[in-house]
């Protein structure tokens, strides 16, 4: 028998990566710019300029650790999570603004003839090919369907997909002008630009998506070492106490696994049966897509009153049955989390805003078995007592149901239908998405906006290493399908499609206080795809050497 | 729950109404394999411990109210994705090997030359390909045990810890199934075994009689398929699985072993590598900690759960759903028998012309993805605790071939050369505040009984 040690994490090349794959830049403003050319010798040398340009002001992995390690210390030396101006963190200047690049296959293809060996068949055929796969509506009048997409719809395809990221919204916003002229100045068209915006007010909602849950809680960590200024850091925060071994090293924050950084990352140590041991890397193929990433850009358009009327009409419907709940309650169930981002598994009986808001807490929770409080180091060094309820074993989902949104795409200590633990860490994905639209508060949650011009949802943005295997594994074989990972389950009633049933009726099974179980539907889809598209998220060193060539 | 009155055919399939006591001898064998293993998992204690057992016959036994516990996987050999990758893993499911190739076990003479299906997840396919263009004509999916073949042939079929003989017989209602499901050229001659076929030696040696119903022959496997038939995937392993399952371990610090992988490394159950194993024993496993007495749910199968025809394409409008049709089992409830994908003959187009989410279908396996299996389990919440016992076993793994934990050894066992262990304390759950049976006092004294089907693969010999 050997003796366990730490995991031996990888230096990542984080002058190469690019920021907005690792660490992700994670900022409350986002400018995305959609390019598109011609396909041609012409539009192929113009692509290539713009490439050459852009390429210098690429935030690195570095620069973007650099900055979130500038954000931290600051949050530490103000000692609050939630200041309650964000001017306050950056010292009151603008704040760094980032950029990232993400290119199609059709733009890549431009401008290297290796565009056709990336081993990816969704990267290569794109969204568009691939909708009907992940369940998006099939009837030409559904503004789902792709012929109807705001962005990226059938010969309208994107080139590639500029992100602009920073702390305030005028700086971005003016960096995103900038950048336009300089890409149309290269003869490029700019086909779409959209400003994601994260919530700010009221300060209970900061942070929340329109349906009103904070968003992004149970990021995957990763797995990591980087150099930086003469120094050895982990990329991902880590709050386990060094002492408590295992879980030290399998999480950031409490319950936030660590994945190897090559289900991010091409070419870099993926999973293994074992979390604790490297797996082969991930395929780099052609070699200079290491350090490389996919991107995955989905436009989510969300119906907020038909979301709550439904949850409020639904909630009404249990309660005759015998079922006394509210539809808040009804939704915190099919999200998995109470409004606060409060794990429905840690507190069943209502929202809990502090446990909500405190990220020592509010993800450290197993399904199968009773989680154990841990010892725990706060980010300032000091230890750390989380004072919260610990959640008891759910294994057959009467606190979360298996069709709850976080237990869907992420099954944590449960077995699933690919099996054991690995096949859960093989389909994380970082979000680095932003809400899209004027957020509305309480009063209008119920009300019709469905008519109203200007749309709101997410712009979903995920980065992963394969795209089949992560974002429409997911999307497909989890949230879609009414019996994966777990039964009794049903669709992810938040995001899932069902493409099988007519009308696209979604369904789910809850079980109910007695032990009964209820059938909920919903007839009409509250999350529609509005557009997107399949990126390739290049190393920089692949933009300045291959591609802007 | 009221007492089961007796156990029904998979999928309340009918083949033995027409022979007088089968149905009985069929639940009989079913009664028998909980009975066994109820009985293998009661050894593991020794006095002062004893185990309350937390599986249960239910013909036998009634627990109270029950839960109803699906536990879905997916039909594509994880041990192949695991070694090969998917690429070449899709290759490789439609391929037949050599026994002998199974497991190092597979040592007799006959292991050599009888072929098997890598189809580990309880679900066998066969693809007919146009012998001119090679385009896929036709692909049929079986989860239909092969003890049902079994009885109805007659003869002796494994138990988990012995065997079971089924004296009433109809093999003429066999070779009718066969032309009708397989294929009208099927001989009477063609099923049976020719000579003693040995396919392991030593004290678990298995051996096909000459003159009884040969689960390995042309019909079922190169040219056909009637029913499972790869080592693993059988009934008498499923319940099996079941019991074993139902019995907390702990590992040497004394902590609960709970996560599916650490969990069938430590009890020895099943194979490691699969979507279907590691789950199957974890979900039952949660239950088993929760106090409930466990079973599974009438008729006891292997189901196919569902065909996910998302995202297939075919030509000129012809609907996916159109080509698949179920042939056998109860699809209303979802308890899937036989399946055949086939594109209707008149339509001129073949399997070939389908893509799925753009991908044109190249082999039976991309189907295969698309195909969830099933058990159903019943979980009694009825306040039963048990201690847990030592591990049994553990994984070890190769830290230059990190894909797979195909190296499974006796907890006292050195690591083998080149080897490292797996899940040093991981998949735990911390702090138990309960008793946990000394090694030395788990009735290990001889070596726990092992079934064919519970030995692992070796994936190395064939990388």
């Amino acid at each position: 028998m050997n003796v366990r040690t730490a995991p031996l994490e990888p230096f990542l090349e984080m002058d190469d990566i690019q920021g907005m794959a690792v660490p992700g830049f994670l900022k409350p403003y986002h400018t995305l710019l959609g390019l598109r050319t011609t396909n041609d010798d012409a539009g192929a040398r113009k692509l290539r300029e713009l490439v050459g340009e852009i390429t210098r002001e690429v935030a690195s992995g570095l620069d973007t650790f650099r900055d979130r390690e500038a954000f931290r210390q600051a949050r530490l030396a103000l000692k609050t999570r939630y200041p309650r101006s964000r001017r306050a963190l950056t010292k009151g200047d603008e704040g760094a603004v980032l950029v990232g690049i993400g290119l199609s296959y059709r733009g890549l293809s431009l401008l290297t003839p290796g565009a056709d060996a990336i081993r990816s068949e969704a990267f290569r055929a794109g969204m568009v090919a691939r909708s009907a796969a992940l369940g998006d509506p099939q009837d030409l009048n559904d503004d789902g369907n792709p012929a109807n997409w705001v962005v990226g719809a059938p010969g309208k395809e994107l080139d590639a997909l500029i992100v602009v990221a920073g702390d305030h919204r005028e700086p971005v916003s003016k960096r995103s002008d900038v950048l336009r002229r300089r890409i149309e100045d290269c003869g490029i068209h700019v086909v779409y630009r959209e400003d994601g915006n994260v919530r700010q007010t009221p300060m209970e909602e900061r942070g929340h998506e329109h349906f009103g849950f904070d968003d992004g809680v149970s990021q995957p960590a990763i797995r990591g070492r980087v150099r930086i200024d003469g120094d050895e850091k982990f990329i991902s925060q880590r709050n386990v106490d060094p002492r408590v071994q295992p879980e030290t090293w399998l999480y950031g924050r409490p319950g936030q696994t660590l994945v190897w950084p090559g289900e991010l990352v091409l070419g870099q140590p993926a999973s293994s049966p074992d979390p604790l041991l490297p797996g082969p890397p991930s395929v780099t193929t052609p070699p200079w897509t290491r350090n490389g990433s996919f991107l995955v850009f989905r436009r989510l358009r969300q119906d907020v009153g038909l979301f709550w009327r439904t949850m409020r009409d639904t909630a009404a419907a249990l309660s005759k049955s015998g079922w006394k709940i509210t539809d808040l309650e009804l939704a915190a169930r099919l999200v998995g989390r109470w409004p606060s981002g409060a794990p429905v598994n840690r507190i069943s009986s209502g929202d809990d805003r502090a446990l909500g808001t405190t990220a020592l807490a509010n993800n450290y929770f197993k399904f199968d078995s009773d989680t154990v409080k841990i010892a725990l180091v706060a980010d300032d060094g000091m230890p750390y007592d989380d004072p919260f309820p610990q959640a008891k074993a759910d294994p057959l989902g009467l606190a979360c149901p298996w069709a709850a949104h976080i237990r869907k795409v992420n099954v944590r200590d449960s077995g699933s239908d690919m099996g054991g633990g690995d096949a859960t860490y093989r389909r994380r994905l970082l979000r680095i998405g932003i809400p899209f639209g004027t957020f509305l508060d309480g009063k209008q949650k119920y009300q019709d906006h469905s008519r109203e011009k200007n749309d709101r949802g997410l712009l979903f943005l995920s980065i992963q290493a394969s795209i089949e295997d992560q974002f429409e594994f997911l999307q497909t074989s989890w949230m879609n399908d009414d019996a994966r990972p777990k039964m009794p389950g049903g669709n992810d009633m938040i995001v899932g499609q069902n493409a099988a049933a007519v009308g696209g009726v979604r369904r789910c099974t809850l079980i109910g206080p007695k032990l009964q179980a209820h059938d909920v539907s919903a007839p009409r889809q509250w999350v529609v795809p509005t557009g997107g598209g399949y990126f390739f998220v290049p190393s920089l060193s692949a933009l300045r050497e291959v591609l802007a060539r | 729950m009221p007492l089961l009155p007796s156990f029904d055919p998979p999928g309340f399939m009918t083949d033995f109404d027409g022979v007088r006591g089968l149905r009985e001898q069929w639940s009989a064998f079913m009664a028998r394999c909980f009975d066994e293993t109820i009985a293998m998992e009661k050894k593991l204690y020794r006095a002062p411990h004893a185990w309350n057992p937390q599986y249960y016959d239910p013909t036998v036994t009634d627990p109270g109210p029950v839960l109803e516990q699906e536990i879905p996987w997916n039909a594509f050999p994880k041990e192949l994705l695991r070694a090969y990758g998917r690429e070449r893993a899709l290759r490789e499911a439609d391929r037949l090997r050599p026994l002998s190739q199974y497991s190092d076990g597979f040592d007799g003479d006959g292991a050599k030359t009888t072929l098997y299906r890598p189809l580990t997840e309880y679900c066998e396919w066969h693809v007919e390909r146009d012998p001119n263009t090679n385009a896929i004509r036709k692909v049929t999916f079986s989860s239909e045990p092969p003890e049902y073949w079994q009885a109805l042939f007659g003869g002796e079929v494994s138990t988990p810890n012995g065997t079971f003989r089924f004296k009433a017989r109809n093999p003429k209602k066999v070779l009718e199934l066969y032309r009708e499901l397989v294929s009208p050229d099927v001989q009477a001659d063609d099923l049976i075994a020719h000579r003693d076929i040995v396919l392991q030696t030593g004290s678990s040696g298995t051996v096909i009689p000459k003159g009884e119903y040969n689960i390995y022959n042309k019909w079922n496997t190169t040219l056909g398929i009637a029913h499972l038939s790869a080592p693993p995937n059988s009934l008498a392993a499923e319940v099996q699985l079941g019991g074993d399952a139902s019995v907390l371990y702990a590992n040497a610090k004394g902590e609960l072993v709970v996560e599916p992988d650490p969990l069938i490394c430590c009890a020895g159950y099943g194979g490691s590598d699969r979507n279907s194993d590691p789950t199957i024993g974890a979900t039952v496993n949660a239950l088993a900690r929760l106090g409930a007495m466990i079973t599974l749910r009438n008729p006891v199968g292997l189901y196919m759960d569902h065909i996910d025809l998302t995202g297939w394409a075919l030509p000129n409008g012809i609907a996916a759903r159109d080509c698949v049709r179920v042939l056998r089992g109860d699809p209303k409830r979802r308890m899937i028998e036989r399946l055949v994908v086939e594109v209707p003959l008149e339509t001129g187009y073949t399997i070939s012309d389908i893509t799925i989410a753009g991908e044109p279908i190249r082999y039976g396996g991309q189907i295969a993805e698309c195909i969830t299996v099933k058990l159903v389990g019943l979980g009694a919440l009825a306040g039963v605790h048990n201690v847990p016992v030592a591990c049994d076993n553990r994984c070890c793994v190769d830290p230059a071939y990190l894909r797979t934990l195909d190296r499974a050894v006796g907890k006292t066992d050195p690591t083998p050369v080149g080897y490292i262990d797996a899940f040093e304390g991981e998949g735990t759950q911390r702090l138990v505040p309960a008793v946990v049976v000394p090694v030395a006092q788990v009735a290990t004294g001889a070596p726990r009984p092992v079934a064919h089907h519970e030995r692992r693969p070796s994936m190395r010999g064939s990388r």
